[in-house]
């Protein structure tokens, strides 16, 4: 019973050191770039020409597109039908964002039915092709209500035609693709939720389209496409079966036909991130981390390849256990991720996701801050040294606690919250309580009704957060005091802090609590939720009576991973040079004596491995 | 979270099953968590996670809403202190339109700000204050229309302080100890002895007895390396030699 918890800092940290990033990390299209093709003639056939006859007026915005784009299109919509996906995937990322800046920056693409022509009317096509034209107006442009209602549409038909169709569907498209399609959808439905719960600048059309609006974007359709790619697609039984180490004919029979087919596994896949993402959204914590039950937090799964989804899903996992008070499991999340951040920098800064991945990182950083001042750590130096450089200010002024402490827990938490969605409407369907709202308000209510509803959700989550960070404020002042101390009287401390005694009592309770929490450190494999109280403050007192003892801990310095990362280091550049080819010896060589040719060997081999061995200079002097 | 928290032993196969499926979304099950709080209300059980499904349940189908529903299972939650739960099952509650399909005005406004001003003294640790403030005459309705349906909740209450001086104390004063429990006399003893804890007769002091967290020593952490991290170090000479 005696025994001491395990305090936070005696668990090893789990990063992983050795991430093959080559695996981890999916192409995003850097080295590929679409090359303009002329449009293959016999794909206009006579039935497409009278077609297009038949549509004069059409075909003045036809003939308006430009004919690299007809030809893009055509070529997009043949790799499509030869499920080419190498092909698909220099489509789908180089060439259709080389020929939105090129043509497309400030307006919509042609509409689908004007380019169905060059498809041959292929559904499938013009569904997808209506997914990356709607995206394309959700990020460049302004949706209007019809587009809203529109896209949403158009998802419905692509996850019906996936969910069922008579079997699997053989289509396949590149992993990043499906991952954006889970990811719009999702954002659709959020800023759609957003921008429905304003009703004030609403017009008449736009309100009599919501209130027959019926299942647009609600929130159970969304559950519901995500819950049934998860079920058809067997996702959480992969996993399991994946864990134990079944064979692979053994999964193929556990997941089923759907299961088998890599668009499906990676659909449901994203979809439990998508879970994750929606029910984060809107409030629901601990459900978000019960559909993460079976996913295994590490960088070593081929589901990490697509490096959006796995920011993502590492930032609401995160935010989640911040919400849960568990903010060491928070900083452990937010460790590794900006860890495998800051590695695969190197790789993506071009990438045209690296933009998005590293606005997330931002936010990430200074929800760390925030974790950071409320349970300090040392579990990673170089994270926490970034995080007080970018919010140093706000840092300085939640560690030191007092009056300007909560404005900075505000401000950092506005900044990297999720976009909190309210799960209903306002009452369109009702004109009388519709007119209730959109009357002018009593004086009385004006000051609540003023605030935008769009961030009423947010600031809802936001006082749940500063309820729990303002309990803890006198948290820091005391705990500098007892540092200072080995034992100490509770009237003494009590008049140091010119405070009531029992009050002050009352607090150092609240600074015990606050040097617990629950955590995972120790239970790895476990699910999301799962975890044991430990310690998570150096500074450890009981109070006897009137009498505070006061001990710390400290930590000896640790050596072992700095010597075992330098070791696996060496053997890998030994490793490598041993397996690179024998150079040609240059002539005079020819005669010389055999150690000389090693050496020069190793010095060959270094500059075509593009290493830096010091040593390598060193022998030349 | 412990495990018996993610499945409290309690819980039948049946909440299970709606707890962690996709039926937990499915309107017409309402009244079976329903049924399931206010068992928890008679027979002093908790169970979070299957109250937190019938808040998902009002967040997305207003209509279901019950005000009553809602209050029992903050109360429960109030005691949960210092673990989340309070906050957690707020966060489920939307904002909601002037609701006109109730019979009868929503308590739930009013008495919101109650209940987060108790959550707030229980999670502060302000225990004296808590319970004068519970037993003040503004909370009357609150005490006469809901706690005492919710069997056991002061006693409840009083679980939460004991977690908070069973973790800070070694010893405390009975009648510190008392003005956190809010008893005193008999009552008082009779609670300690329940607990196992003993009152030295001689200075009227209850000794608490030794936990992981009132056990206080200090301590170098050293490191400590396992074989796995050393295994590809090993492999790789083996391979060598």
């Amino acid at each position: 019973m005696a025994q001491q918890r395990m305090a936070i800092w005696a668990a090893e940290a789990d990063l992983d050191e050795d991430v093959d990033l080559s695996l981890a990390i999916g192409n995003y299209g850097q080295n590929d770039h679409y090359e303009d093709s002329p449009i293959p003639q016999p794909q206009i056939d006579e039935s497409t020409l009278i077609a297009m006859q038949q549509h004069m007026a059409q075909q003045a915005a036809f003939s308006q597109i430009p004919d690299v784009v007809k030809g893009f299109i055509v070529h997009f919509h043949q790799a499509v039908l030869e499920n080419n996906l190498a092909e698909i995937t220099v489509a789908y990322e180089s060439g259709w964002n080389k020929y939105t800046e090129k043509f497309y920056s400030r307006t919509e693409w042609p509409e689908a039915e004007l380019i169905a022509p060059l498809v041959n009317d292929d559904p499938i096509f013009l569904i997808l092709y209506r997914e990356l034209y709607y995206r394309h107006v959700y990020s460049r442009l302004q949706p209007n209500i019809d587009d809203r209602f529109h896209s949403y549409e158009n998802s419905c038909e692509l996850f019906n035609y996936l969910l069922n169709s008579e079997g699997p569907v053989q289509l396949e498209l590149p992993e990043q693709w499906l991952w954006d399609i889970i990811d719009e959808f999702i954002y659709q439905y959020q800023v759609f939720c957003t921008w429905r719960s304003k009703v004030k600048s609403k017009t008449d059309d736009e309100l009599q389209m919501l209130a027959e609006g019926g299942p647009v974007w609600s929130s159970y359709s969304v559950l519901n496409v995500l819950y049934s790619l998860m079920q058809k697609s067997k996702i959480n039984e992969y996993i399991v079966a994946q864990r134990e180490g079944k064979s692979p004919e053994e999964i193929a029979e556990i997941v089923g036909e759907y299961g088998q087919r890599p668009l499906y596994r990676m659909l449901g896949y994203f979809s439990i991130i998508g879970l994750l993402r929606v029910h984060v959204l809107l409030g629901d914590y601990t459900l978000a981390l019960k559909v993460m039950e079976n996913v295994e937090l590490n960088q070593k799964s081929p589901f990490t390849r697509v490096t959006a989804c796995h920011v993502a899903t590492y930032y609401y996992v995160g935010f989640c256990y911040i919400m849960l008070r568990r903010y060491p499991d928070a900083i452990r999340t937010y460790v590794t991720i900006l860890n495998f951040i800051m590695r695969m920098r190197q790789y993506h800064t071009r990438s045209y996701q690296y933009d998005q991945i590293s606005k997330t990182a931002d936010r990430m950083y200074a929800l760390f801050a925030v974790c950071h001042a409320l349970s300090p750590s040392r579990l990673d130096d170089n994270i926490a040294n970034t995080a007080k450089e970018r919010y140093g200010e706000q840092y300085a002024k939640m560690i030191r606690g007092g009056e300007e402490a909560l404005p900075a827990y505000e401000e950092l938490f506005l900044y990297a919250c999720p976009k909190f969605i309210t799960a209903n409407p306002p009452p369109y369907d009702n004109p009388i309580a519709m007119n209730a709202l959109l009357s002018p308000t009593s004086p009385l209510e004006s000051p609540t009704s003023a605030q935008p509803s769009s961030t009423d959700a947010a600031h809802r989550h936001l006082s749940l957060f500063l309820a729990d960070v303002a309990a803890q404020a006198p948290v820091p002042t005391l705990r500098s005091f007892l540092k200072l101390y080995t034992s100490l009287g509770a009237k003494k401390l009590a008049s140091f802090l010119d405070a009531d005694e029992e009050e002050m009592v009352q607090e150092m309770m609240v600074v015990k609590q606050a040097s617990r929490s629950v955590s995972r450190a120790g239970t790895e494999g476990t699910g999301l939720l799962d975890g044991q109280t430990i310690t998570t403050s150096d500074l450890n007192f009981v109070i006897d009576e009137n009498m505070v003892h006061i001990v710390e801990s400290t930590v000896g310095r640790r050596y072992a991973g700095w010597f075992i990362k330098n070791t696996e280091r060496t053997q890998k550049i030994f490793d490598d040079l041993r397996s690179m080819p024998l150079p040609t010896p240059p002539k005079s060589a020819v005669a010389a004596h055999t150690a000389p040719a090693a050496v020069a060997d190793v010095q060959k081999g270094t500059r075509t491995g593009g290493q830096k061995v010091a040593w390598g200079g060193v022998k030349v002097a | 979270m412990a495990s018996s928290w993610i499945t409290p032993p309690t819980r039948t196969e049946l909440i299970e099953d709606l707890v962690s499926g996709v039926d937990r979304y499915n309107p017409s099950n309402v009244s079976i968590l329903e049924d399931y709080l206010y068992h928890q209300i008679r027979s002093e059980e908790y169970d979070c996670l299957a109250n937190l499904a019938i808040l998902k349940l009002y967040q997305f189908n207003p209509d279901l809403y019950n005000p009553d529903v809602v209050i029992n299972i903050l109360l429960k939650a109030l005691t949960a202190s210092p673990l989340p739960d309070f906050n957690l099952c707020i966060a489920l509650l939307d904002e909601r339109p002037i609701n006109t399909s109730l019979d009868e005005p929503d308590p739930l406004p009013q008495l919101l700000p109650v209940l987060n001003g108790l959550h707030d003294l229980l999670y502060r640790c302000r225990f004296p204050t808590f319970w004068k403030t519970y037993r003040s005459d503004e909370l009357e309705s609150l005490r006469d229309n809901y706690t005492v349906e919710v069997v056991g909740f002061e006693n409840a209450v009083r679980a939460v302080a004991v977690r908070a001086v069973k973790a800070a104390f070694t010893r405390i004063s009975a009648e510190r100890l008392g003005s956190y429990l809010d008893l005193n006399g008999p009552d008082l003893e009779a609670y300690l002895n329940d607990l196992g804890w003993a009152i030295e007769r001689s200075n009227s002091v209850v000794v608490i007895p030794p936990n992981p967290d009132n056990q206080i020593e200090a301590t170098v952490v050293q490191e400590s390396i396992k074989l796995p991290q050393l295994a590809k170090i090993i492999s790789h000479s083996a391979l060598k030699a």
